[in-house]
């Protein structure tokens, strides 16, 4: 009997550790297997297929900037490069003496929202994006050598399978972890596409929730040196849902403005014309100083804020 | 905001920025730039939503003059300067001219 119980004490010690591992799996990312380089992440998150059946949705948002995330317009790269140079080689305990020693934690403060899927990414791919962003801000780099780059930077970015796989589900225990066979958007029931057989109805595909994920309250707190760009979801909630405001990103930026997957913001007329009250008056008079008339004009400026977050963000 | 004499010289000009000014490191005094830099927001400026901003200029005219153009104009400038096409963009723009009444007591 009392070898009995020493045996479930030792089973219950090593099974332990294990129940707590699987666990952990399941509620962390399905994808196990980590990509060692740029190519093999843009395999793992290759999008290119949906295409064949989503042409329309498929070319609106290959003119977004969601299609070129990590190069941006060349800022994003420029600032990846000024993020290593002026933050990470600057601060004492980074542990980045040189732009070869960031490792991914270090990128994360870039890729949380402009390449999510880094994180099932090694160090390599973190190393290997710095080295394409210096290339491409490098002045010395010749013509060629600068598109290679920015084809290489362009290979990964914010595709179908980001907000509707990877972000489609943000509560993952109330939820479920999101499987990689699986598309969400929705509808349930097949899919007919050899890679993705399945389709399910996420709940936050029509709501804010599923924007708030990248476009920012502030300070990204959960990694280790917070990082901050956008704060529009928290303009958005503290302000524009606090006063009343019931319309979602979505709304205006893909319904409203008929720009669809095509995602703009402020180098769109149809949101630039929707997002803002804009008129200005004149009075000119003269006022008088006593015997003397000073001639002036009044001019007024009114604008009314109409987006459902502050103008700018940041 | 700028305002021209008759011959096209320029005799008023006032700037007025309108963003969240980031915090430096969420600590201190001092503005941050960079995303690396920023944690917070030191001061608040930006356009808030449903809400009206009003600005009132008041632009003397230039000397024995009765008549002036204003030109007003919001630019979007997430980065660097007016003149970069990239990162640059007129979003609105209004010119009138304005007169003296000519006469009276």
């Amino acid at each position: 009997m009392k070898r009995i119980s020493k045996f479930i004490a030792v089973f219950a010690l090593i099974a332990l550790p294990l129940l707590l591992t699987a666990g952990s799996r399941d509620a962390g990312a399905a994808e196990t297997k980590k990509a060692k380089t740029i190519d093999e992440l843009a395999a793992m998150y290759d999008s290119s297929s949906c295409k064949q059946c989503h042409e329309e949705i498929y070319n609106d948002w290959n003119k977004s900037l969601h299609a070129r995330s990590i190069f941006g317009t060349g800022r994003t790269a420029a600032t990846i490069k000024t993020t290593v140079e002026v933050g990470l080689k600057g601060w004492k305990y980074s542990g980045v003496k040189k732009a070869e020693d960031v490792e991914l934690r270090h990128l994360m403060i870039c890729a949380k929202c402009h390449l999510p899927q880094l994180a099932d990414a090694t160090d390599a791919v973190a190393k290997e994006i710095v080295k394409a962003a210096y290339t491409y801000a490098d002045p010395k780099t010749s013509d060629s050598e600068r598109e290679k780059a920015i084809a290489k930077l362009e290979k990964v970015n914010i595709n179908c399978l980001i907000c509707h796989q990877r972000n489609a589900i943000t509560h993952k225990w109330v939820d479920g972890t999101p499987d990689r066979k699986t598309v969400y958007g929705s509808k349930n029931g097949d899919h007919p596409a050899p890679g993705h057989p399945k389709m399910k109805t996420s709940p936050i595909m029509s709501e804010s929730i599923l924007c708030g994920q990248c476009h920012g309250q502030g300070p990204n707190f959960e990694l280790e040196n917070p990082s901050q760009c956008a704060t529009l979801y928290g303009s958005y909630l503290f302000s524009y849902r606090h006063d009343g405001g019931q319309e979602s990103c979505q709304e205006c930026h893909m319904k409203k403005s008929k720009l669809g997957h095509n995602m703009q913001s402020y180098r769109s007329k149809a949101l630039t014309d929707a997002a803002l009250d804009f008129h200005v008056d004149m009075l000119p008079h003269q006022w008088r100083d006593g015997s003397k008339m000073v001639p002036e004009t009044r001019v007024q400026v009114e604008m009314v804020n109409r987006a459902g977050h502050a103008i700018p963000d940041g | 905001m700028t305002s021209k004499d008759s011959k096209g010289k320029e005799v008023f000009r006032e700037i007025k920025t309108y963003m969240p000014i980031p915090h430096q490191l969420g600590r201190g005094d001092k503005m941050g730039r960079g995303p690396y830099d920023k944690s917070g927001i030191l001061r608040e400026t930006s356009l808030a939503p449903g809400k009206q901003t009003r600005e009132t200029f008041m632009i003397p005219f230039p000397s024995g003059e009765t008549d002036m153009t204003v030109t007003v104009e919001l630019w979007y400038l997430p980065f660097g300067t007016k003149s970069d096409p990239d990162n640059a963009f007129l979003w609105r723009k209004e010119t009138k001219k304005v007169s003296l009444e000519k006469g009276g007591v």
